[in-house]
């Protein structure tokens, strides 16, 4: 296994990491079925892309067309691909979470993305077309030479400060008492509202938190792979994540970073390790993979809904179990 | 969201808790509410009562915010609150619990009761992520404030497990403790008796009794007539969406109409 081969499988599980947390925010813990949520890492990794790359009509840039190209320095792109995130979080959520019963919401979410994917791929003169943007700047390009073992290792640095900081928040609100009348949401929003809280409010705050967070690891994803197009970006990577938060446990941080792991970075292995084996013809172990994801969620669905971590049951101090346990430990 | 009052209680205002005037409810030409007028009286249970398909539910979700009522105006503690969101009625100490079980099955009883705590630091986007210290002080106030209402209703034992696993009339109490976190002035109760045993239907009334004693103002539809007998000061009767009467249940029972539409079945 060679270096880029490991960096390669360490960054794209950080941004993995990240995306599935963000979903489990929106899913796991307030309910929002997000089925347009890899649009959301789109909308970030062509923001970042635009931010740091020149303009089109720059030499070796002019064989695509696109907005912007600012060449702003490292980390404005990564900044600018949460912005982005959180700002088309705003009207999608808006149009979608105020009037809309929940699955209706799923559906209309699933459309977007698609709809999204089909505008990108054929208004060209926007963000290229179907053949995308290519020779995306990488972060810190002109202090670091890119091609080195250590460029790799800085990579690998920035995208797990960046895990870092969103598992941080993302524990902050799941843990607090904001948290708890999100789940309360999720399981009986009218009720919730007879409480006094306000569903669409909370609903939109997290929309527009996860946007932000799954912008940024767009913005991480492109900085490294220099290219993005409509084809990476598909709603089936959406169903990917939501594998990834069923095997791993809804409504747990813990649970998402595993279903991180097992689902999006573990079966690309597996398949790519399986690839190498030239097993049957070509084209059927991709098109296998697909099936043994559905069977995963299935199967997890079926005997394990609530996933490898389940969601923590939160017993307070001073409860009759909590006095129970301080008394076996001490006894 | 933090749920700040929005308004604290206007000074010396007397007279009814909830006033509905003319209150219409139209579903595509269907009358369910049909010109409801009421007032409810501070301090007291009132009841509402009727046969199956009369319009209580639906009244009880208008006044709720649940449902927008079609025309007319409702009135609580002498404001008009016809144009609020339900959420926004909570806050100002209008609670209401529903017909059907409504618990948050996957949190403890402990956080149902929690969920509906207003006035807490932690309980914003903000407070979230300024971290625990910032609310731990608010938590263990609410904590304390919730256990006690879990040994008022003798659920103490109770804290830990998921309200979902609870059976019928502890989720009918889980409803109006987590209510009554809210410090209402009025709390709304949709049949709160309906399924469950007997035994927890005495619990109840004991409850409902003793909350009135503190002065709280309850409107509660209920099909038990014995029971509205022994717990409502007043009763109101629908039938086909309209009132058709009020008064004390003896006094009902003396008028042939609402006998005969009613009482008689």
């Amino acid at each position: 296994m060679n270096t880029y081969y490991a960096a390669n499988l360490l960054i794209y599980a950080g941004v993995d990491i990240i995306a599935v947390l963000a979903l489990n925010l929106q899913f796991g813990v307030s309910g929002i079925v997000n089925f347009s949520f890899i649009v959301f890492q789109a909308a970030g990794a062509y923001a970042a892309a635009v931010l740091s790359m020149p303009p089109h009509t720059a030499a070796d840039y002019s064989f695509q067309v696109y907005v912007g190209g600012y060449q702003l320095p490292f980390p404005i792109p990564w900044i600018g691909g949460a912005l982005a995130g959180a700002l088309l979080a705003i009207p999608v959520g808006l149009v979608v979470l105020r009037k809309l019963r929940s699955d209706y919401q799923a559906i209309a979410l699933l459309v977007t993305s698609i709809i999204a994917n089909t505008v990108i791929n054929n208004a060209r003169p926007f963000l290229n077309g179907a053949a995308g943007l290519a020779l995306v700047p990488q972060p810190l390009e002109n202090q670091v030479d890119t091609g080195t073992d250590n460029y790799l290792y800085l990579y690998i640095g920035l995208t797990a400060v960046c895990v870092g900081l969103v598992w941080f928040l993302a524990a902050r609100i799941v843990n607090s008492p904001y948290g708890r009348t999100l789940r309360a949401m999720r399981e009986h929003e009218l009720a919730a509202t007879a409480l006094g809280k306000n569903p669409v409010a909370l609903k939109m705050t997290m929309f527009i938190v996860g946007g932000a967070i799954a912008g940024l690891s767009g913005a991480i994803l492109v900085g490294f792979l220099t290219v993005w197009a409509p084809s990476t970006w598909l709603y089936p990577e959406t169903i990917i994540l939501f594998a990834a938060l069923i095997v791993g446990g809804r409504g747990n941080n813990l649970g998402a970073i595993l279903g991180a792991l097992l689902v999006p970075v573990g079966f690309e292995e597996v398949t790519r390790q399986l690839i190498r084996m030239n097993i049957g013809p070509p084209n059927l172990i991709p098109a296998l993979e697909w099936v043994a994801i559905g069977l995963f969620i299935l199967g997890f669905l079926w005997f394990r809904p609530e996933g490898v971590r389940p969601e923590p049951h939160r017993i307070f101090e001073g409860s009759p179990e909590a006095e129970l346990v301080e008394h076996v430990r001490t006894a | 969201m933090s749920a700040q009052p929005e308004r604290e209680r206007p000074e010396g205002v007397e007279g009814p808790m909830l006033i509905a005037e003319d209150i219409h409810r139209h579903f595509e030409g269907m009358h369910a509410v049909d010109g409801v007028s009421l007032e409810v009286p501070r301090g007291k249970i009132t009841g509402l009562i009727g046969p199956n398909g009369a319009g209580k539910s639906t009244f009880m979700a208008v006044v709720a915010g649940t449902l927008p009522a079609s025309s007319g105006r409702i009135l609580f503690e002498g404001e008009d609150i016809t144009r609020l969101p339900t959420y926004r009625r909570a806050r100002r100490g209008l609670a209401r619990t529903f017909q059907l079980p409504s618990e948050f099955a996957r949190l403890t009883v402990l956080e149902n009761l929690l969920v509906a705590a207003p006035h807490h630091r932690g309980d914003s986007l903000f407070g979230a992520l300024m971290g625990r210290r910032y609310w731990v002080k608010d938590e263990e106030r609410l904590v304390d404030e919730a256990r006690g209402l879990l040994k008022r209703f003798g659920m103490s034992a109770k804290e830990s497990d998921y309200a979902g696993l609870m059976s019928g009339g502890q989720k009918r109490l889980i409803e109006i403790m987590r209510a009554l976190m809210l410090h209402p002035r009025c709390l709304l109760l949709d049949e709160p008796m309906s399924g469950v045993h007997p035994r927890v239907i005495e619990q109840i009334q004991f409850y409902l009794q003793s909350l009135r004693a503190d002065g709280l103002t309850i409107l509660m539809v209920e099909h038990e007539l014995h029971l509205v007998e022994q717990l409502c000061d007043s009763v109101f009767v629908m039938a086909q969406g309209k009132l058709i009467g009020s008064g004390t249940m003896a006094s009902l029972r003396r008028q042939r109409e609402i006998v005969d539409a009613y009482l008689v079945g």
